[in-house]
């Protein structure tokens, strides 16, 4: 509940930018409009207090495309608990970041 | 195809990551390594989608981003000291008291640098005065006493000598002068022309002067005490007496002092010294010897004879000006190599290595032991050089024998305790590790030491080694000695792996 509490405006955001669909550091930095030397070490903070969990992606999957493979990250179950009580102290948060417009990138 | 100027910021990028990889901790720089390098390529292909070649602009877009990743290793890196064992592992650690003394070092040098004195005693052993230039006086005074008329230098100067190379004369007086609005009182030497080229030391700030006016040199405790050390003195008229002069230098700190301590010098020609002094007036006379005078001198034990006004023979004595100036060099060196030489005398010099174990520590733990050992002998001295410049010119500006003893004796005492400090701690830390053993323990009793063995035993908090140190040395364990843990121990230690 600690961590509930102390959520900064920047967690939340990050934390509603990979609950709706943005599970990249880049393309969370691109949604939020945060510089990376402010989102990476933020979701750093979230993975040790676990809040999120970050995987790399099959090297398979990145061989097929081409690309080099990424490393996404996904709310944990506290995390989401964390994000529902961060979504009643900022209430624009799920305006700035609208599901249906990350779903369909 | 990409182009040259693409290739290029393609490279600073990667090696901005590669960098600031560097500043994360071991355990995670790869993985942060690869996560910002993928994230990169995604960058780039997304400015190449909205354009084919990267503009400057998009190029610096995604410098930017990539620089940000110094930010990201910070933060990282604190969280991984946070998350840590900060205290315990710093704690008898070798870094700390290589930091401490590397801080007292700093400190001591910093201070060091704002110490006028310092550079009074660096000038004084560079500025040497000219050794055949030596204070005239007559046999029956002292040289520190004004014996010679002012009549009998312009005699001797314009007529041919035997003895003297060359002569220059000045004549000490307490005077009034007025620096800006600034009322001082000075002593004032009149002094010929060639006073300071006889001397053979150069002037600081020396100052051309056209404008007719004559010309003052100051010493330099005058330029610190009367203006505050002003680089920009030299140029400026001061009123000395009724008349105007301008300071055309600052002699250097050195270690001569000449006889009547002028605070400044008024150069004048002898045309302006025969009008302004009496004919009787005495003062000192600087001479250079010529081989004549220099054999006659030897000869006769320091004593000369010439004609005075009345052509009657006076004994001259002759008084080197220049004292001995060790420096602060030699003087640190000596220093050094007395408590290097002083060393066994206080402290053991043995590290406590006993042969009575099987165990040998590898050669990367014995030299890295060694350049331990070796950087605090130099961090030591390097605190013995600086803080006994600090101790000694802590209170005076200028330069004066009895700093440079001071000097000489503060820089023994710390070189030479300091010496003992560093071993002392050496042998209490972990052959292994070089972490301070801890947790001491008395074992045994000292009314058994006949059948048993009693001491302290202290323990490496990484489960490296146990030290047992007798209390009472006897003829079987004389030393202390290292026991090395073997990996049955370890579980007895919460962080083994922390080294």
């Amino acid at each position: 509940m600690a961590a509930e509490a102390k959520l900064s405006h920047t967690a939340a955001m990050i934390l509603q930018a990979i609950s709706v669909g943005y599970v990249y550091g880049f393309s969370i930095m691109e949604v939020t409009g945060l510089p990376s030397g402010t989102v990476y070490p933020a979701m750093r903070r979230l993975e040790r207090d676990d809040l999120i969990r970050s995987q790399w992606e099959r090297q398979s999957i990145a061989d097929a495309e081409q690309r080099p493979p990424r490393k996404y990250y996904k709310l944990t179950t506290a995390g989401r608990t964390t994000l529902d009580a961060s979504r009643k102290r900022y209430p624009l948060l799920e305006r700035l970041m609208p599901t249906e417009e990350a779903r369909s990138v | 195809m990409k182009s040259p100027s693409d290739v290029a910021f393609s490279a600073l990028q990667r090696t901005a990551l590669h960098t600031a990889s560097l500043l994360v901790p071991a355990a995670e720089r790869q993985d942060w390594r690869c996560e910002w390098l993928s994230e990169l390529w995604h960058v780039r292909s997304s400015y190449l989608r909205l354009d084919d070649t990267l503009s400057l602009q998009s190029q610096s877009e995604i410098t930017w981003f990539c620089l940000g990743a110094f930010s990201d290793a910070l933060c990282v890196r604190e969280l991984a000291t946070a998350s840590g064992h900060p205290r315990s592992h710093m704690h008898g650690s070798a870094a700390q008291p290589l930091l401490w003394l590397a801080a007292i070092l700093l400190l001591c040098f910093l201070i060091t640098s704002l110490l006028p004195g310092v550079r009074a005693e660096r000038e004084a052993a560079q500025f040497l005065v000219n050794p055949n230039a030596l204070i005239i006086s007559e046999a029956a005074d002292h040289s520190w006493k004004p014996s010679i008329p002012a009549g009998l230098y312009l005699n001797w100067k314009y007529t041919h000598q035997r003895f003297f190379q060359d002569l220059a004369f000045y004549h000490v007086s307490r005077e009034t002068a007025h620096a800006g609005s600034a009322r001082i009182l000075w002593n004032v030497a009149r002094s010929s022309l060639n006073l300071f080229s006889l001397l053979g030391v150069p002037l600081k700030q020396a100052f051309d002067d056209n404008s007719g006016l004559p010309s003052v040199v100051l010493s330099n405790e005058t330029w610190i005490r009367s203006f505050a050390g002003d680089p920009s003195v030299t140029g400026k008229v001061v009123r000395i007496g009724n008349s105007n002069a301008r300071i055309a230098g600052v002699a250097p700190a050195a270690a001569w002092q000449l006889p009547g301590a002028p605070d400044v010098w008024l150069l004048q020609s002898d045309t302006q010294i025969a009008t302004d002094l009496p004919y009787k007036t005495r003062g000192f006379l600087v001479a250079q010897l010529s081989e004549r005078g220099l054999d006659a001198m030897q000869q006769s034990g320091d004593s000369i004879s010439a004609h005075n006004l009345e052509d009657m023979l006076i004994d001259l004595s002759a008084t080197p000006i220049s004292a001995p100036v060790e420096g602060p060099w030699n003087l640190y060196g000596f220093a050094l190599f007395l408590a290097l030489v002083a060393l066994p005398a206080v402290s053991s010099v043995s590290l406590g290595e006993t042969q009575m174990t099987n165990h040998r520590i590898s050669s990367r733990e014995g030299l890295r032991r060694f350049c331990f050992l070796g950087g605090k002998f130099i961090l030591v001295a390097g605190i013995g050089l600086f803080a006994s410049f600090d101790i000694a010119y802590c209170y005076t500006a200028s330069f004066s024998p009895a700093a440079e003893c001071l000097q000489l004796v503060s820089c023994f005492a710390i070189c030479l305790f300091g010496f003992r400090w560093a071993l002392a701690d050496q042998r209490h830390r972990c052959p292994v590790c070089l972490r301070r053993v801890t947790n001491p323990a008395s074992v045994g009793l000292a009314s058994r030491t006949f059948l048993g063995w009693n001491g302290t035993e202290m323990i490496c908090m990484g489960g490296h080694t146990l030290l047992h140190v007798p209390a009472l040395p006897t003829s079987w364990f004389s030393d202390q000695r290292w026991l090395y843990l073997d990996s049955s121990w370890q579980f007895l230690f919460a962080d083994p792996g922390i080294y």
